[in-house]
């Protein structure tokens, strides 16, 4: 007696289909056999599965049990292959073909009902794309599948119903399919208009925004970096729909997505600890790797409080990222690719005390700490900053004389409008332009041309930072509804970089 | 001497000092440190003049290393290194305190330009007390905590210099030897369009202001201010200190 149905296991964001057969044979020896590669948690399957179907009141073999998972060279681990390991068995008891372009996914308890499993948004958009049209997915997991447009999803409570539907077919209902509109329009938790003074650092935010430019903020405790720092989703426009399942699928992965609301429009804002490790900031872990902070960022605000304080390779990593967007971890069980473009954040004390410029504490740094701290700083990362502002600490008394400036809201329209001028010029955002591109697509005048050469040579700009001022310029130009690149807007950008020191 | 870390303000004046007082044939003593000793060695040597480094060194150890070319600079200049530590002695912490000390004992005046409290600098004035040496100091802002050292010396009753002509009164030596040292320039010594001026104005020569408070004094866009501000940067008019802007001092030989 034979029964087969599909499943898969994912291996990042990849889909690897995976076929479960089971056969009962004659023999009168009782046992279970799982072969075809299963890690640890699927072997225990055999466990669930054999007291699941008891429990459902389904009848188990008494006859000898094997079930193959194949592809047999592909290693399987997790505990979504429960279920159809367990509706193989049964089909095979009831001479039943598999439903035709159907796959399974779920873990049972052991009194028949289907539990979680992380990833189950990744694994309906690969099935998809694979060909099937209909997916078994625990109903807790449902509203997450249906993201994935274009398949039936059958939530399953429990084993039993699951096989009441298949060989009675058709008793529980398909969830409903995804919204097709974005829905709301949530207050902001942070806005800028709470944020007094600071004009300098909110311009460079809105800066940052208009042309996805990475920031940096230096400046001495209780300035606002932070606060700051928080602020920036909120003048972001709200995630499109593939970048919203984008952010949902890494969520889905880690197990992180939230069963009521699984899309979620608000920009992601991460803000690790500098005390993180390789794998918890760019991913990793045994076998294959799972995502880390950069992805769980992507679309949205990585914030790195304290930039001084990571370790230096920890940094460094954030190269590949930064440049291409996305990240490839190869571990023993093979190499993955997640995304991960982010707008990154870093806010830094000016000194090792934090206190230099400070008006009314002094800093006790001797002239070599400082040195050492700002050339930890340095290097190839600083260098991939293009926006660099310093955050003065408002007293106190003097916070309620400050004036409050916009609101998030207004400063979002601008920059939405200046993405959008950028988007139907080029198609991407300045930040992302490549040098040949920049020279194509934002020409410069001669006067704004002289001042940034005139400033390269002074300062002794390298090739890199040259290009990273023109792009910011051009996206000062944008934020002004200009075409051209105006002296005024080569002079901003060059405002915001901090490290060019004259000599 | 002075701070380690001083405005452009201390720099400037420490500058000027070392180069004035070493064109009036005044040998110029400092501890060849980051800073206002650095200029006030720059200064003489600007002015053809000699100085004499005091190392908490040994000779033949530069610290810090960056000054390898200021060093070569004053011997050629037929001034000395000179150290009270062997030849080889690595920068020790508490070796500081005793070149300080050396530092007031070789001098006839000692000048403090910057000091916070509590700095190096004024340790070495206590020790020119003791030995009874004149100490002077130069003032600055009231908002500056590089002056509270200062200001200190000054209410404790040290002579306050202006210029270096109040150094060299208390030297005994003829002021009639400069034409006009340290006089307040007429104008800030940079020409610029008249709609940028206003701006250079509103900054201080000590204390720094970020755009935001120039932003609001003005009441301009901050894109604005901050696209003017580095054009100011860019002709030298401004300098970047301490996350804000202040004004830049034209110095020694560029003044002169």
């Amino acid at each position: 007696m034979f029964g087969c149905v599909d499943s898969c296991v994912l291996a990042g964001l990849d889909v690897r289909l995976v076929r479960v057969e089971a056969d009962i044979g004659r023999g009168n020896d009782h046992r279970f056999f799982l072969v075809g590669l299963a890690a640890t948690t699927v072997k225990e399957a055999r466990e669930r599965v054999r007291s699941a179907i008891r429990n459902s009141g389904l009848e188990y073999p008494t006859t000898r049990l094997t079930v193959n998972l194949a592809p047999a060279e592909l290693r399987k681990e997790g505990t979504g292959l429960d279920l159809p390991i367990a509706i193989s068995i049964v089909l095979a008891r009831a001479h039943r073909p598999a439903p035709p372009r159907s796959a399974f996914l779920g873990e049972l308890a052991l009194d028949g009902s289907v539990r979680h499993v992380d990833g189950v948004l990744v694994a309906a958009r690969g099935l998809r794309e694979l060909g099937f049209e209909r997916i078994f997915v625990p109903a807790e997991d449902a509203a997450e599948a249906s993201l994935a447009d274009g398949l039936e999803v059958i939530p399953c409570e429990s084993l039993i119903a699951v096989v009441n539907h298949l060989l009675e077919s058709g008793v529980i209902a398909a969830a409903s399919p995804r919204p097709g509109t974005i829905a709301l329009d949530s207050p902001l938790e942070h806005d800028l208009v709470e944020v007094h003074g600071q004009e300098e650092a909110k311009r460079a935010l809105e800066v940052a925004a208009a042309g996805g430019h990475h920031l940096l903020l230096s400046g001495p405790p209780g300035a606002g970096k932070t606060m700051l720092a928080r602020c920036l989703p909120g003048i972001l426009p709200p995630l499109e729909l593939g970048e919203a399942i984008d952010v949902a699928q890494v969520r889905s992965l880690l197990g992180e997505l939230p069963r009521d609301r699984p899309l979620d429009w608000a920009r992601p804002f991460r803000a690790p600890h500098h005390g993180i490790s390789m794998a918890g900031l760019i991913g990793g872990g045994g076998g294959l790797a799972m995502p880390g902070e950069i992805s769980r960022a992507s679309h949205g605000v990585l914030f790195l409080d304290e930039l001084a304080e990571f370790q230096t390779p920890v940094l460094q990593a954030l190269r590949q990222p930064l440049e291409s967007g996305r990240i490839t971890i190869t571990r023993s069980g093979g190499s993955v690719t997640y995304p991960a473009r982010f707008t990154l954040v870093a806010a830094t004390n000016p000194c090792p005390c934090g206190w230099s410029g400070d008006g009314v504490r002094a800093c006790r740094c001797t002239p070599g700490a400082v040195d050492t701290y700002h050339r930890r700083l340095s290097g190839p990362l600083l260098d991939r900053i293009d926006l660099q502002v310093s955050v003065r600490r408002v007293p106190l008394e003097a916070l309620a004389s400050e004036p409050r400036g916009e609101t998030s809201a207004v400063i979002r329209e601008r920059v939405m409008t200046a993405r959008a001028r950028q988007l139907a010029r080029q198609g991407c955002l300045n930040a992302q332009l490549k040098p040949a591109r920049l020279r194509l697509l934002a020409t410069l005048p001669a006067v704004s041309r002289r001042t940034l050469e005139r400033w390269s040579v002074q300062r002794g700009l390298s090739a890199r930072g040259f290009h990273r001022a023109w792009r910011v310029a051009r996206t000062s130009a944008d934020l002004d509804g200009l075409d051209e690149i105006g002296e005024q807007h080569v002079l901003e950008a060059l405002g915001f970089r901090l490290q060019d020191v004259a000599a | 001497m002075g701070s380690r870390r001083p405005s452009p303000y201390g720099e400037a004046v420490a500058e000027q000092l070392g180069l004035e007082l070493a064109r009036a044939g005044v040998v110029v003593i400092s501890g060849l440190a980051l800073g206002i000793d650095a200029a006030a060695h720059r200064g003489a040597l600007n002015a053809g003049g000699v100085t004499v480094a005091v190392m908490g060194t040994g000779v033949d150890v530069i610290y810090p290393s960056a000054h390898s070319v200021l060093a070569e600079a004053i011997l050629s200049g037929g001034g000395a290194l000179v150290s009270q530590f062997p030849d080889g002695t690595a920068p020790r912490r508490h070796n500081f305190p005793a070149r300080n000390y050396t530092m007031a004992a070789l001098s006839d005046v000692v000048v403090v330009v910057e000091a916070g409290e509590g700095s190096g600098a004024l340790i070495t004035a206590e020790a020119a007390l003791d030995l009874h040496k004149e100490v002077m100091a130069v003032p600055g802002s009231v908002f500056s905590p590089l002056s509270v050292g200062t200001h200190g010396l000054i209410r404790d009753g040290a002579g306050l210099v202006q210029n270096a002509r109040d150094v060299l009164m208390v030297l005994h030596l003829g002021a009639e030897v400069l034409d006009d040292p340290l006089a307040a320039p007429a104008g800030l010594g940079i020409k610029l369009p008249a709609e940028r001026d206003g701006i250079l104005f509103h900054l201080s020569d000590v204390l720094a202001l970020n755009a935001s408070e120039i932003a609001r004094k003005l009441q301009l866009p901050i894109a604005d201010v901050l696209g003017r501000l580095t054009s100011l940067e860019l002709e030298g008019a401004v300098k970047r200190h301490q996350g804000g802007y202040v004004r830049a001092l034209r110095r020694g030989k560029d003044r002169a």
